[in-house]
């Protein structure tokens, strides 16, 4: 069993950044779930597990690639985030393929009447019968910011336990562990679907932050007395 | 609260399919281990699977019981969430306690989920009165698949060579995806009003299997042919017999289809 000291306090507040990192991204994600599988509503048409465990593991992957060359924590962090964020660009992009030219729907709104970004206005894209659909602007920029804030948290865990443990296996997993809880609180916050974050149920990050707080401080300091074997 | 997702009545009462979730998978762990140490081989390395299986059943049930709510997030993620905080107390235990690791991890692991659910409930304010016993079963059945399936593949109970076998191989990643896949497909696929819970079970009884299945494929090379065959066998004799159940219960709930002939002259 390790040694509970000053140095794996500070690693037990990396994993509680990175946990709260996660939580808080997931609000920024536009997520549609079914509906939006169906061009219903706006956002990827999937689960909000889906989308961060995907751009996470990415995250993760470059992460560790960066951590066999160097030590240096703002390089494995930033290059967990570059990671993340493109695969969750990636993602929206090929959605929007799809809306745009498969189904045949403009990206745009319904929690918005003009884009905050491009000053568009919204509602007379709007087909009836649904809350919007695609990705919009708004909801793409705001998508890569919670790939940069998810996978900057996923790789922030995962330096915090490498240093602890030393097995990359063992350590991404957990990663990967205390990254799907806190997906899941931050999704069950937004009940599941968000456009991002000019949409009103953003305005209850401060409950997740407080869920994924203790959720992660409590995970954390179990999996920081996970040792790696001799 | 609606049932927004289905869940028709329960047969087996949740109680009964805890107990027998929770004594299953401990004495198929711990069997494993003991017949394997005493013979020295690695034959009885799919007791753990069957083990494997009962946590699986234990973890099906809950969430067929959390959904029936209409969490919002689709199914997939309260399994996955299982299986994240199952891992982290699973290798706790195996990590710190030795012989008695796997109680301690399924024991963490059920606090863990108690505890995630009073957040869920309390701050979050989901406000769904199972939440907190539906993630305390989760919790304590993904970090007992997790070690059931780990055992499976390492043949006996030990941390240093459980990350041999199990960590060092990548195993982790199949051993977590498909225990996750195990525990939530069941439900995911059969959700809807007319979902029963027997066919809910028996669909997972064939997931847990294809789980164990897999896990006997990465035995291969850890516990040796003989025991890694037989580990599949039993998985795929599970597997077929289930899935024929299951296929069978799919008849029996179906609606019928019926041809009714053309719409007669000026019937529009």
């Amino acid at each position: 069993m390790s040694t509970f000291d000053a140095s794996t306090l500070v690693y037990v507040l990396q994993i509680v950044i990175g946990g709260l990192l996660v939580g808080i991204g997931v609000h920024f994600v536009p997520v549609g779930g079914a509906p939006a599988a169906m061009a219903q509503a706006t956002g990827v048409g999937t689960g909000t597990v889906q989308l961060a465990t995907g751009s996470g593991l990415t995250g993760l992957i470059s992460a560790g690639l960066m951590m066999s060359v160097t030590d240096n924590i703002l390089l494995i962090v930033l290059s967990g985030a570059v990671g993340a964020m493109i695969m969750i660009d990636v993602t929206m992009l090929v959605g929007n393929w799809v809306y745009i030219y498969g189904v045949g729907v403009p990206p745009v709104a319904a929690k918005t009447d003009y884009d905050p970004i491009t000053k568009d206005p919204q509602p007379p894209y709007i087909s009836p019968g649904t809350v919007g659909h695609g990705v919009p602007t708004v909801s793409y920029v705001s998508g890569t910011i919670g790939g940069l804030m998810g996978g900057a948290g996923g790789s922030l865990i995962y330096y915090a336990l490498m240093n602890i443990n030393g097995v990359s296996g063992l350590s991404a997993f957990f990663a990967i562990g205390i990254f799907v809880v806190n997906a899941v609180i931050a999704s069950y916050n937004i009940q599941g679907t968000i456009e991002g974050f000019h949409d009103p149920k953003f305005k209850r990050v401060p409950r997740a932050v407080q869920a994924c707080f203790v959720a992660t401080l409590i995970i954390g300091i179990f999996a920081v007395l996970i040792h790696g074997g001799a | 609260m609606s049932v927004a997702a289905g869940g028709g009545e329960s047969k087996i009462d949740k109680t009964k399919l805890t107990m027998y979730g929770l004594g299953g998978g401990v004495l198929g762990i711990y069997l494993a281990h003991v017949l394997n140490m005493v013979t020295g081989t690695g034959y009885f390395s799919f007791l753990a699977g069957l083990g494997a299986i009962a946590a699986v059943l234990m973890g099906a049930d809950a969430v067929r019981r959390v959904c029936a709510y209409g969490i919002g997030t689709g199914v997939p993620s309260i399994g996955m969430m299982a299986m994240g905080m199952g891992l982290v107390a699973a290798w706790f235990g195996l990590a710190v306690a030795g012989v008695a690791g796997p109680i301690i991890g399924i024991a963490i692991a059920m606090g863990f989920g108690y505890f995630v659910g009073m957040l869920a409930n309390k701050i979050i304010k989901m406000n769904i009165p199972v939440m907190e016993e539906v993630l305390m079963s989760l919790g304590g059945a993904g970090a007992m698949v997790i070690i059931g399936l780990s055992v499976v593949i390492s043949g006996q109970i030990g941390y240093q060579d459980m990350l041999n076998d199990v960590v060092f191989t990548g195993y982790i990643a199949i051993v977590f995806i498909a225990g996750a896949l195990a525990i939530l497909q069941p439900f995911n696929a059969n959700l809807g009003p007319d979902e029963t819970q027997d066919r809910t079970l028996v669909l997972a009884i064939s997931t847990g299997a294809l789980g164990m299945f897999a896990a006997g494929i990465g035995s291969l090379v850890t516990v040796g042919v003989g025991g890694a065959v037989l580990t599949m066998l039993i998985a795929a004799a599970i597997w077929l017999k289930a899935f024929l159940w299951f296929f069978k219960l799919v008849k029996r709930d179906s609606s019928g289809v019926v041809g009714t002939g053309l719409l007669p002259e000026g019937g529009l």
